[in-house]
């Protein structure tokens, strides 16, 4: 029997060759580094709790069966936002969502759907009262971002919320550099305006 | 007061300033320019708010959830020619080491066509010798075989053991069915495999 590799050590392009081989604990590996940033990005370029999750793991399915045509000269986490970004924009093409709502998703019909899709804020802070904060603070940028346009959004996100540089950026959105951040710089000046209010 | 050196920032400088990688020149200006320190105060503010905006997770059991729907390859499985292109043309030094390899094949193969058509006759007292040398080989080692066999103390009982028809019979009867056995087990095993899939784990 295989031996268990020290996960930690490996680097992903190692974990894929792991997974050709056939190794499902290399495939659950890759979907541990990439579950979290994946399902927020299509969470705030979606704005709805299940449709992310759906979409989520349509990014995984898609990319983990056709791990043979990734090509490892490349780096994995682009390959995978790649296939993310193309299925919130495929279905932001398809369907128009004007509003965010915070208390949940805006085809929820009955309150405990509203509640299973709300946005559930993760546990960086400690007391009731920094979460209140935290929550109007964040409430309000994630209203702004999603009054972005769509390109601006994957962008801003995956600057300023994901940290990827500007050259991954432009691979991972098939857009030129100078575009990639003139997008941004307008992302950052919009966001700016939107969340003027708040210093008043 | 004197007034701020050079041009305003542009966005790619506050971009630099927002990763500490700002030019001294420009970090001049934008330490005497009002109007730049404010537009440099709001970019910081959005980052720190986008930097801080809430970690996310999908609900429990997504791994599993998506497994269900991956098929694992097979590792003993032949790869297909496009797999095998792509592995090929990975790299810049693969490519290479494929193309002498292809080359030295290629090379090899054609020299000895061209020798065995300049070298005919060669070749055919080559393999007259060969066939000779083969059968005397052959016959030899039949021989020998032959008389191990028979001066083996058990080769007499079992010979006259099989001297009745009925005997014959029964033998001929298992030799078959464990030919017909040998059969069945050998395309089960050469069965193609269906996809594997992921299980779920508890």
């Amino acid at each position: 029997m295989a031996s268990t590799p020290e996960w930690a050590s490996l680097t992903d392009q190692q974990v894929v060759l792991l997974a050709r081989g056939g190794r499902e604990t290399a495939y659950r590996e890759l979907i541990r580094r990439y579950e979290r940033p994946i399902f927020a990005l299509l969470f705030r370029m979606v704005r709805d709790r299940e449709l992310a999750e759906d979409l989520s793991q349509e990014t995984f399915v898609k990319a983990l069966n056709a791990i043979d045509s990734y090509r490892p000269e490349f780096k994995f986490s682009s390959w995978i936002f790649k296939i993310a970004n193309n299925a919130a924009i495929d279905h932001l093409r398809r369907r128009e969502l004007d509003t965010l709502s915070l208390d949940g998703s805006p085809h929820a019909e009955t309150p405990e759907a509203m509640q299973a899709t709300a946005l559930q804020i993760g546990a960086r802070q400690e007391s009731p009262l920094d979460a209140v904060e935290a929550k109007e603070l964040g409430g309000a940028i994630e209203v702004a971002i999603g009054r972005l346009r769509p390109e601006y959004r994957s962008c801003i996100l995956l600057r300023h919320v994901e940290g990827r540089a500007y050259e991954e950026i432009a691979e991972i959105l098939n857009l030129p550099l100078g575009t990639v951040k003139t997008y941004i710089h307008r992302a950052r000046n919009e966001l700016r305006l939107l969340l003027a209010h708040l210093k008043e | 007061m004197n007034p701020a050196p050079g041009p305003h920032l542009s966005a790619d400088d506050f971009d630099a300033w927002l990763s500490g990688a700002l030019a001294p020149d420009t970090g001049e200006h934008l330490d005497r320019c009002p109007e730049c320190q404010e537009r440099a105060d709001g970019e910081r503010e959005i980052v720190a708010m986008l930097d801080s905006l809430s970690l996310m997770s999908p609900t429990p059991g997504f791994a599993d959830r998506v497994m269900l729907s991956v098929a694992l390859p097979d590792p003993f499985a032949l790869r297909t020619l496009g797999s095998f292109r792509q592995r090929v043309l990975a790299t810049p030094q693969a490519a290479a080491l494929a193309a002498t390899i292809a080359v030295l094949i290629v090379g090899s193969m054609t020299a000895s066509i061209v020798w065995s058509l300049g070298h005919q006759q060669t070749l055919a007292a080559m393999g007259s010798w060969l066939t000779t040398e083969a059968w005397n080989a052959g016959w030899i080692a039949l021989r020998g075989t032959a008389s191990t066999l028979i001066e083996q103390p058990w080769y007499t009982a079992l010979r006259s053991s099989l001297d009745h028809p009925a005997r014959w019979a029964m033998l001929s009867a298992f030799a078959s069915l464990a030919y017909v056995m040998g059969v069945v087990a050998l395309r089960r095993l050469l069965a193609l495999p269906a996809p594997r899939m992921a299980h779920v784990h508890p």
